[in-house]
């Protein structure tokens, strides 16, 4: 048995799914290159680095919940149109296939991170080699709620177009994450409470220490407590809806 | 040949939620087959018979009753490569090759075959670079087989393995797993192409909710349905035939009488040394008919209790 190949496999029949590729790699580094990179305040010092960091993390993070949504989304419909009881005919493991898809999951989520952060290096991105290790690190944390948000999606609905929805949302929610433009004002109070403020909010602390970032100075400050709370609350809420629909699916099994 | 029970299964029961209640899938099966037999699993929709193979293969584990699969459990033998099953429709993903997927299956398999080995053997080489969503339902039917002949596996199960073939794509299967059997190998099949059984099975096993109808040769089972037709000339009195046993229904067609019996030497001896008829005919009815009358009768035994 070689569980290795059958992860080599299943990560490259991921990674040349055109759809994924772009939206997970080539999207987000044409953003970062146009939004991060070149713009005329791209130099200008924000918190430990300057604006291009900021941007650079923002879409990180959007990438790699992309990519985590997708993965998840698409384990959980292959699970249940047979592919799981064909791997059940084999010598793979009780658990196994849990333990091979997570590591293609996290293969494919830290490419964007990967790339991003390695464009980054070679444009006009600025920050501290520890903090920029710091915020790279919680980039590929913050992939664990949206993992849930798409299983629990996949799940739910049990076919590709319902995951292909689910991480196209990821775009609304990235906008109210405070990760795309940035907020203020009433927005931000409501973006806030979204599912990808806290994990952008997270990754962008080493940099800021929680300063929100907005056209017009400093916006606000989110004390760690509040972020955590907001990464933990959606965590929460995504493996509930997970754990639910898994009792409803072994009902009938 | 060696005729040891390779699949035992004793008082299994399993039953699943629907609606407020519980529905049982499978309601005390006893079924045992052995080396080299070639066995059809009959049954209409929701007859088990699915539930019983998930069970015989420990994707499903019974609530009571015991399964043993070649001494041991079927996980076990499973994990071991002993036994290997043709699953219904999916299992398979759409956007792989036929020769890529059986190189991922096999990297689960501790001893497998050689990827090409198992491709030519299923007749899967032509199409082999062809990805699974492009093929035709026989073709990932093929692909199908060449992962269940991965671990040349002692006993092979297959869950309705024609549906949604044409008619030459389903010879070609049969010609195939016929090889097969006449190497050794167990095969325990389910369909509801009767034709199948008929053809194909040396045994054949009906169910009809979630219990076991009639299991004998395949011959046999058909005849102990009782749905032999025997077609005579005759104008018998009302008395002549009201004297008549063993007769399950009967029909008129011009001069000839046609009968259905659970007896039909019995029925052909009356008709040939006690009465006038003549030009009798016998002949086996199908194991349709004989699916058909037995499930009837059952139903009818149950609404009677």
């Amino acid at each position: 048995m070689s569980i290795g190949t059958y992860i080599a496999m299943d990560f490259w029949r991921n990674l040349r799914n055109i759809g994924n590729s772009f939206f997970v790699i080539v999207l987000p580094t044409v953003l970062f290159l146009f939004f991060g990179a070149s713009m005329e305040w791209s130099n200008v010092p924000v918190g430990e680095g300057n604006v291009s960091a900021w941007t650079m993390i923002s879409i990180a993070c959007y990438g790699a919940a992309m990519a985590a949504t997708s993965l998840a989304g698409s384990a959980a419909v292959e699970l249940q149109q047979g592919w799981g009881r064909q791997l059940a005919l084999t010598a793979l493991p009780h658990g196994g296939f849990v333990m091979a898809k997570t590591a293609v999951a996290l293969g494919i989520a830290v490419l964007p991170v990967l790339v991003l952060n390695i464009t980054g290096v070679f444009t006009v991105t600025d920050m501290p080699v520890g903090t920029w290790i710091a915020t790279a690190l919680l980039t590929v944390v913050g992939v664990v709620p949206f993992a849930l948000y798409g299983l629990a999606i996949g799940m739910a609905f049990r076919s590709d177009a319902a995951v292909g929805t689910a991480t196209g949302l990821l775009v609304i929610f990235s906008f109210l994450g405070n990760a795309f433009t940035p907020l203020d004002g009433v927005l931000l109070d409501i973006g806030r409470f979204t599912p990808l403020y806290g994990v952008v909010a997270l990754a962008r602390y080493p940099l800021t220490g929680g300063d929100q970032i907005s056209m017009n100075g400093i916006a606000g400050n989110d004390p760690l407590w509040m972020v955590l709370a907001n990464v933990v609350a959606w965590t929460l809420v995504f493996a509930a809806a997970c754990l639910m629909l898994q009792r409803r699916r072994t009902r009938r099994q | 040949m060696d005729t040891a029970p390779v699949i035992s299964l004793r008082g299994v029961r399993r039953s699943f939620p629907s609606g407020g209640g519980r529905v049982r899938a499978v309601d005390g099966v006893d079924l045992t087959v052995c080396t080299g037999e070639v066995v059809a699993l009959l049954g209409p929709n929701g007859a088990g018979k699915t539930t019983l193979i998930d069970m015989i293969l420990g994707l499903t584990v019974p609530e009571h009753g015991t399964v043993e699969v070649l001494g041991t459990t079927p996980r076990k033998a499973v994990t071991a490569g002993r036994i290997s099953a043709l699953l219904q429709t999916g299992g398979l993903l759409p956007d792989l090759t036929v020769r890529e997927t059986v190189r991922m299956i096999a990297s689960l398999h501790r001893a497998p075959l050689g990827v090409d080995e198992v491709l030519e053997a299923a007749g899967a080489t032509d199409f082999a670079s062809r990805r699974v969503s492009t093929c035709s339902g026989g073709q990932q039917q093929r692909l199908r087989f060449a992962l269940a002949l991965l671990t040349r596996p002692e006993i092979l199960i297959l869950d309705e393995p024609t549906a949604g073939m044409d008619v030459n794509a389903r010879r070609a299967f049969w010609d195939s797993m016929r090889s097969l059997a006449d190497g050794g190998s167990t095969v325990v099949f389910a369909t509801h192409y009767l034709v199948e059984a008929e053809q194909f099975a040396r045994r054949a096993v009906l169910m009809n909710a979630g219990t076991i109808l009639a299991d004998g040769p395949t011959d046999e089972v058909r005849q102990r349905a009782g749905v032999a037709r025997v077609t005579v000339t005759w104008s018998p009195t009302d008395t002549e035939l009201q004297a008549l046993e063993h007769v399950v229904d009967v029909q008129r067609h011009g001069p000839r009488l046609e009968f259905r019996t659970d007896d039909a030497d019995g029925l052909a001896r009356h008709l040939l040394t006690h009465t006038d008829a003549h030009g009798l005919e016998v002949a086996p009815a199908s194991l349709d008919e004989a699916f058909r009358y037995l499930t009837a009768g059952e139903t009818e035994r149950t609404v009677a209790a």
